[in-house]
């Protein structure tokens, strides 16, 4: 197991290196080969059941970290096949002008994406974020257009900002491990959940809120998510699929990571707490702005900072079902946004515009992608029979099985609320009567045909997840904790 | 008369004034009007935090230390500084973007964040091996007057300063509390910093080419 | 010498007397080496001793509005001057009898009645710049208050009295405390408040006599005669008493007498002048190097000495000593 490990270290760097100087088909063939093999690898570290090292320990793959690496991957396997569709240079749009830049970057982001749930160690995880930060950044801005440029300073100051109190986090939750393990060890996550008991709790408490802040800001979380609308309406669709679907969750990750030895060390109250507060912001906000969105991009990021305060929320509740719940929702959302991202992509590609206003009749115009985008967007909304259903279900179930009766009931009024904005844009732009000047025609078969993969795993997940992944995810919960 | 850290020495003495040092130049960058002078700040400061790294090697006798110390002044007094004038040159302007409140509002805000930081960090048990307690209670100054220098400044080059300078806040942090991190790690978050100073330059050069100033005041495009 | 034992009281009248007679000679001393620095020849070290001469023997011209206050102002400043240097360590490191008469928030609020007198008496005449100059003193007073509280704190945080005397041994016990970060933000901060205190660069020109500038100065322009004689020497006073405070409570607290054996005590006299004048000399350079700040910028100025003031007590809340 430890050589899937490498195999995952290597594969998509090398992809990024090659990407550099190769020509626009051959860039395109190995960054999709790149992303299946990547997601395969992932596939073959779901099946077992022990916890794979490598690298004398420096890489670590255990039942949590391989839910992650499964979302990331996923994630990076579809957007190439989206990808390919979408840099069509010959068409001379303005995507021609970066397009080797572009592939390069994407591969080099997703394997810093894929990096950090299997680095071990606290340490190493913050260093595989902050990668994922630069490199993010200049994603977004590779555009050059106005609102690229401003969308990007901020990302990249608020995220750094955010990432450096992050880093302060790791130090002193580096000082609590020092007060038992002595003065210089390697963070390795064994090392430090065995000490966990013994840590001192002012610090752990300290070093737990810094963390959720830090590392909230990337996976935005309100009050902290003010980069996360710009940033992932003006990149190019393929990278915002990716900063929705897999960069949040990966710095969800990482909070979980700090989550596990906080619980060993202080009790659930105070994690509880903390994340809670931060889910409710996240989640009543988000809702509330969905309604009022111009900007199909934006729309969807608003979606991606309620879905995140739900993953928060979930956590909050710290009952067994309620954490498969949240695990099983990191896969599903993974999925659906992806999904969602890759029909609006279709979409501004035939309309020529993100403006609400200016699209009409989507449905009408893309046979294929229209009513797939649909689909995916009710899917957010937690429709069955898609996976976000099972999820959210889940995550309610594990809030009433703890008596968190009002905070279940706030989530699924704020949830409903969040689906009634996505289904008045649903309504307004998607089912009405196509305009006599739109042409009937997909834009890319790999466009459309990244969405029906992302659909089919969601189908999977929400009517019946394959045995070994309902396993995957019993044992993933027990690690954060579930049942002590 | 609290005195939460070990028995007062020279050795520490001299460590706390350069850790106050340290936070005496941050307050010196919420001031200063010109890009140049504010990059000369930070080296200074990056000066001051190489000098603390050598007092950490030296008591403690980590050896490994003192080559974290040569590689962060070369990086961060020198590399880094050199990047941004360079970029400042290029650029031909000058003077910074006006501060969006009067300096001594600023100094007397910054005051006010410092004091809660040194108080936070004053009620924690923290007991180091290598440095006296106050580093760590300037370093927390350091990281929140950062913030306020990020938020009160509407210009690139002044906001990149700030949050390099919030690294020199976390790093004087772990040489207090984490001096025994392995040589490896802290040469990946000397390496990271590099590559977000090139893309923060890289960054504020797209900026400047877009926009042709370095005010942030015309970034209020994306709104709601 | 040894054997001759001086009475505590005798020693306070000499530091007075030594307040009252050097007093000029320092300010002279300071404004020769400021003309050197700028390459002239600069006055006569004695000069201030003339000027305050011949003003004795010049008549005293009164502006018909004013009141008695007018005169009576310059005198009350002047008493003021002559007992702050009871309380403060000019020649002894040892605690005096009317020593413990006033501390350091003591010794402040008398300087602060010396200027509320001369300011006072300065709003008397209805001269728009004399009532210009008092009010932003004024201003700039209230403005560098809190610093001096602050350090003010400092010494009493330190020896939990804030009898300077007190503060001064600390410092003289060993010399890592010199470097002892509180008590050098404490100085930092103290030495400018005296840089505003005795109006030197950058917050008001000894130079010149530009009207927009002047804060301390514009307060003096409609006195003559005795009275104005009184308003020199008591400001030259004012200087050395701050400086006295500067040099034996922070900086360089050595070369008191330790006794009261008249050989130390008048060793002491020359020890201090000394550090007065090197002070002294500092404070020229800096006026010859530095260019005045606008008067709003004063305010940055303050905010500076207050930061470093509430630092210092910062820093020995959590360092302690």
């Amino acid at each position: 197991m430890g050589a899937v490990l490498i195999a995952i270290l290597v594969l998509p760097l090398a992809a990024s290196v090659v990407c550099l100087k190769a020509p626009m088909r051959a860039a395109k063939s190995v960054s999709l080969t790149s992303g299946v093999a990547t997601f395969g690898l992932a596939l073959v570290l779901v099946s077992s059941h022990h916890v794979a090292t490598a690298l004398a320990g420096w890489l670590r793959a255990d039942a949590l970290s391989v839910v992650f690496l499964l979302a990331v991957s996923f994630l990076y396997g579809t957007t190439t096949v989206f990808a390919i569709g979408y840099m069509r240079p010959a068409e001379g749009l303005a995507e021609a002008r970066y397009s080797r830049r572009f592939f390069a970057g994407l591969n080099l982001f997703a394997w810093a994406m894929a990096m950090a749930p299997i680095v071990n160690g606290l340490a190493l995880l913050w260093v595989a974020i902050e990668v994922t930060t630069v490199v993010s950044a200049l994603l977004v801005a590779i555009g050059d257009t106005d609102g690229a440029v401003e969308a990007a300073w901020k990302y990249v100051l608020l995220a750094s900002m955010g990432l450096g109190i992050a880093l302060l986090a790791t130090v002193f939750m580096y000082y609590a491990g020092s007060t038992v393990l002595g003065g210089s060890y390697e963070i390795f996550y064994p090392k430090l959940l065995g000490a966990a008991p013994h840590l001192p709790p002012e610090i752990v408490r300290l070093s737990f809120g810094l963390a959720v802040l830090g590392f909230g800001t990337k996976m935005g979380l309100v009050p902290v998510h003010t980069w996360l609308p710009d940033a992932h309406s003006e990149a190019p669709t393929p990278v915002s699929a990716l900063l929705s679907g897999a960069l949040l969750t990966v710095s969800f990750y990482a909070i979980l990571r700090f989550y596990q030895v906080s619980v060993r060390a202080i009790g659930p109250a105070f994690p509880r707490d903390v994340l809670l507060v931060f889910g409710l912001a996240s989640l009543v906000l988000a809702a509330l702005y969905l309604a009022s969105q111009r900007d199909l991009k934006r729309l969807l990021a608003y979606s991606s900072v309620e879905h995140m305060g739900i993953l928060a929320i979930g956590m909050s509740f710290s009952a067994p079902i309620a954490m498969i719940g949240v695990l099983l929702h990191v896969l599903a959302h993974a999925a659906a946004k992806s999904t969602a991202f890759f029909g609006a992509g279709n979409v501004i590609r035939k309309f020529g515009s993100k403006d609400l206003d200016r699209i009409r009749g989507g449905v009408g115009a893309l046979p294929w992608s229209g009513p797939m985008f649909l689909l995916a967007v009710l899917a957010l909304s937690a429709m069955p029979p898609f996976g976000i259903f099972r999820s959210e279900f889940l995550i309610v179930e594990g809030g009433l099985s703890i008596g968190a009766t009002a905070l279940s009931a706030v989530l699924v009024v704020f949830v409903t609320c969040a689906f009634l904005g996505l289904s008045w844009f649903a309504s307004q732009t998607m089912v009405t009567p196509t305009p006599d000047s739109v042409v009937r025609s997909e834009v890319s078969v790999w466009m459309a045909g990244s969405m029906v993969i992302g659909l089919v795993a969601l189908v999977v997940l929400g009517v019946h997840p394959p045995a070994q992944l309902s396993g995957l995810l019993e044992r993933a919960a027990a690690e954060l904790g579930a049942h002590t | 008369m609290t005195s939460l850290g070990t028995s007062p020495t020279t050795l520490n003495d001299a460590a706390d004034v350069v850790a106050l040092l340290v936070l005496l130049s941050e307050f010196a960058m919420l001031r200063s009007s010109l890009s140049r002078s504010q990059v000369r700040l930070y080296a200074f400061q990056s000066l001051c935090v190489s000098i603390l790294a050598g007092f950490v090697a030296a008591t403690r006798h980590i050896v490994e230390l003192y080559g974290l110390m040569g590689m962060s002044f070369l990086l961060k007094v020198i590399v880094v500084p050199l990047i941004i004038v360079r970029l400042v040159k290029e650029i031909r302007v000058d003077v910074t973007a006006s501060h969006r409140i009067g300096v001594a509002t600023m100094v007397l805000l910054a005051i006010v964040l410092s004091v809660f930081g040194v108080f936070v960090v004053g009620h924690l048990p923290v007991h180091s091996r290598s440095l006296p307690i106050l580093p760590l209670a300037l370093a927390a100054a350091v990281i929140l007057v950062s913030f306020l220098l990020v938020i009160v400044r509407n210009d690139v080059v002044s906001q990149a300063i700030g949050f390099f300078s919030l690294e020199n806040g976390v790093s004087v942090a772990s040489l207090v509390l984490a001096a025994g991190l392995p040589l490896i790690v802290e040469l990946a978050f000397l390496f990271d910093l590099l590559v977000a100073v090139v893309v923060f330059g890289l960054l504020m050069r797209v900026h400047h080419g877009r926009t042709g100033t370095l005010s942030t005041q015309a970034l209020d495009r994306l709104r709601g | 010498m040894a054997g001759i034992e001086l009475a505590p009281a005798e020693i306070q009248a000499l530091q007075d007397l030594t307040i009252l007679v050097f007093a000029p000679l320092v300010s002279g001393a300071i404004a020769h080496l400021e003309g050197r620095l700028q390459a002239r020849r600069g006055p006569r070290i004695l000069q201030p001793y003339y000027d305050i001469a011949k003003l004795f023997r010049k008549e005293t011209l009164v502006p018909d509005e004013a009141s008695w206050f007018f005169l009576a102002g310059p005198v009350v400043a002047f008493a003021c001057y002559l007992t702050v240097p009871l309380l403060i360590p000019v020649l002894t490191q040892y605690p005096l009898p009317l020593g413990y008469m006033g501390d350091i928030l003591g010794g402040g609020f008398i300087l602060s009645l010396a200027g509320f007198a001369v300011g006072l008496a300065a709003l008397e005449t209805g001269g728009a710049y004399a009532q210009l100059g008092s009010s932003r003193a004024m201003t700039f007073g209230a403005l560098i208050e809190p610093s001096i509280l602050f350090v003010t704190f400092t010494v009493a945080l330190v020896t939990a009295t804030d009898l300077p005397y007190f503060e001064a041994a600390a410092v003289r016990s060993s010399l890592g405390q010199a470097i002892d970060p509180a008590h050098l933000l404490a100085a930092v901060a103290f030495f400018l408040v005296v840089l505003n205190d005795t109006s030197r660069i950058p917050v008001e020109t000894h130079a010149s006599t530009l009207e927009f500038g002047m804060i301390d100065e514009a307060r003096t322009l409609e006195h003559s005669g005795p009275a104005f004689a009184l308003l020199k020497w008591g400001s030259a006073m004012k200087q050395l008493i701050l400086y006295v405070i500067l040099i034996n409570v922070f900086a360089a607290p050595w070369g008191e007498a330790g006794s009261r054996q008249i050989g130390p005590v008048l060793l002491a006299i020359p020890a201090f002048i000394g550090k007065a004048l090197g002070v002294g000399a500092i404070f020229a350079v800096i006026d010859s190097s530095f260019s005045k700040l606008r008067l709003f910028k004063i305010t940055e100025f303050m905010a500076v000495a207050f930061l470093l003031a509430v630092l210092a007590v910062l820093v020995l809340f959590l360092g302690g000593r």
